[in-house]
């Protein structure tokens, strides 16, 4: 993500009090996610559930 | 201060939670002097271990008087009776100040208990104050924030861990035999690393997290700390327990934790889960050796050990970081939106993360989520406990920022907030510069009573609850 992007999307997000007084922090804020969700593998089969699963049951 | 001849042996500040609490109910020791004891080691050590935000002293001395008349009358509110108890100030202590070791939340005073500082009065321990934490249980340590960070016993120098800092120091001082923290990527394990004592983040949903300012929703988790694994027992068994208004909250039964203690590890299969030191993030050659010497000790004692493959640590902590910083975001956006600058350096570009991350994301994460539990679950069926690394490396100087950065992610503890599996670390020996080097067990889901088995096995062959940091 470049620069441009990150304050477009700091904006959306209505960071912009925080993008004037600490833009250094809302440009690391960001360049954490990008390397983080690159380490995510996905599941691939498109019935996987997201925990905890959508039914009732035993909890846990 | 020692106890009276004939009474209870050693300094009354090193006591454990269980032989304190049979001393007082023999009247064989006095509340009164219990309490005065652990505030004097207070008023010593604490401006050089920052672990207290407000110590509540008057307060502390007047309901270990009550519990010292109760007690003489024989009347015992519990098993805790007249015990000091350290609370991480993220908990709601009614009356006192939940500040979450911010600005943003300097005057927020809680008007009553969490169920779990609760429950802990009910069974009649003391409160003693609101403990030092990373902002929010985020943002630290940082140098930036109206409270100090707490500091390391066995080297002021050094990083306690965190974010449940004051809570990991205070105990491996003897300022008090127990506290509370809390563990949302490894709070609660972190401190109890670097502080050589026992940290336990219990099974997701045992603990009510009523009370307790949340970090992430589904990754919070509220752990007893102490220096034994059998106080840690005895304090689980009194804060666990269903409740309606946590709507994470299992309706599993009470465990009677210390019932099987001290049964060895004689039989237990145990599974080594060397990959996750040895080469997802390889560990100091120190903290290595130690976890071998945890296993083979055990393999010695009876146990059956062997190696246990689990997704990758990578891949565990991106999961782990992806629901954490979606969640927080959630919780702080007004206030990052409208004052970022009440927030430390640290904790609002850690909150602030969660800005840029998107629906997708979180929900991607938790699909993944689910595939992990049933890795770990899988695990679970083939050995009775998990054996892995806690933290990669010994306790870091607080004072070196890079290194802090370093050390932060090198750890194995996050893969079980994600899973919701109970798991404990504990001491597993000392550096060649006398730091706290640890291990971590991870049980089934609600049988944390064998790893406190298993936890107690290593304990009573290495004799780590008898280690103190050399401090005075």
């Amino acid at each position: 993500m470049d620069d441009e992007i990150v304050e477009l999307l700091a904006r959306r997000a209505g960071l912009d009090k925080a993008l004037a007084e600490f833009r250094d922090d809302v440009l690391a804020a960001a360049r954490q996610t990008a390397t983080v969700t690159q380490k995510l593998n996905a599941p691939t089969d498109p019935r996987v559930e997201p925990w905890p699963a959508m039914r009732p049951g035993d909890g846990l | 201060m020692n106890a009276g001849a004939g009474q209870v042996e050693g300094p009354l500040h090193f006591l454990s939670v269980t032989t304190a609490a049979q001393a007082i109910a023999a009247r064989a020791l006095s509340p009164l002097e219990l309490m005065k004891a652990h505030l004097d080691r207070i008023a010593k050590l604490d401006p050089k271990l920052n672990a207290f935000i407000r110590l509540d002293a008057e307060a502390a001395l007047q309901a270990a008087g009550v519990a010292e008349a109760e007690a003489a009358a024989g009347r015992l509110r519990g098993p805790l009776h007249g015990v000091p108890v350290g609370i991480k100030d993220i908990i709601d202590v009614a009356g006192l100040g939940t500040t979450c070791h911010s600005k943003v939340l300097a005057d927020n005073v809680a008007t009553s208990d969490a169920v779990c500082v609760a429950k802990l009065r009910e069974a009649g321990a003391i409160v003693v104050g609101k403990l030092s934490t990373h902002e929010f249980a985020i943002g630290g340590p940082s140098f930036d924030l109206p409270w100090p960070p707490a500091r390391n016993p066995w080297n002021p120098d050094h990083h306690p861990g965190g974010s449940s800092s004051g809570s990991g120091s205070g105990v491996a001082a003897g300022l008090f035999p127990m506290a509370l923290g809390t563990d949302t990527g490894g709070s609660v394990r972190n401190p109890a690393s670097c502080c050589g004592i026992v940290g336990l983040k219990p099974t997701y949903g045992l603990v009510s997290r009523r009370g307790v300012f949340p970090l992430s929703f589904t990754l919070d988790h509220i752990g007893p700390m102490t220096r034994t694994v059998e106080d840690n027992a005895l304090m689980l068994e009194t804060i666990a327990g269903h409740d309606p208004y946590d709507p994470g909250s299992a309706a599993a039964p009470n465990g009677h934790y210390r019932a099987a203690v001290d049964r060895g590890a004689r039989g237990l299969r145990l599974g080594f889960v060397r990959h996750f030191h040895e080469t997802d993030m390889p560990a100091e050659p120190e903290v290595a050796a130690a976890l071998e010497n945890v296993a083979r000790t055990l393999q010695t004692m009876g146990a059956d050990v062997r190696d246990i493959r689990l997704p990758s640590l990578g891949e565990f902590s991106a999961v782990n970081r992806i629901i954490l910083q979606s969640e927080a975001w959630s919780v702080h956006a007004r206030w990052l939106r409208e004052r970022p600058g009440d927030y430390g350096q640290l904790a609002r570009r850690r909150l602030m993360a969660g800005a840029f991350l998107s629906a997708g994301d979180y929900v991607a994460a938790n699909r993944r989520r689910g595939e992990m539990v049933a890795d770990v679950n899988a695990a679970l069926a083939e050995v009775d406990v998990l054996l892995c690394a806690s933290s990669m490396d010994p306790p870091c100087r607080i004072d070196r920022p890079a290194d802090i950065d370093r050390t932060y992610t090198r750890q194995a503890r996050s893969p079980f907030n994600v899973t919701g599996h109970p798991a404990l670390a504990m001491m597993a020996g000392l550096s060649s510069t006398g730091l706290p080097l640890s291990v971590q067990f991870v049980g089934r889901y609600f049988d944390e009573a064998m790893l406190f088995r298993v936890a107690r096995a290593w304990e009573k062959a290495s004799g780590m609850d008898k280690k103190h940091p050399p401090i005075s």
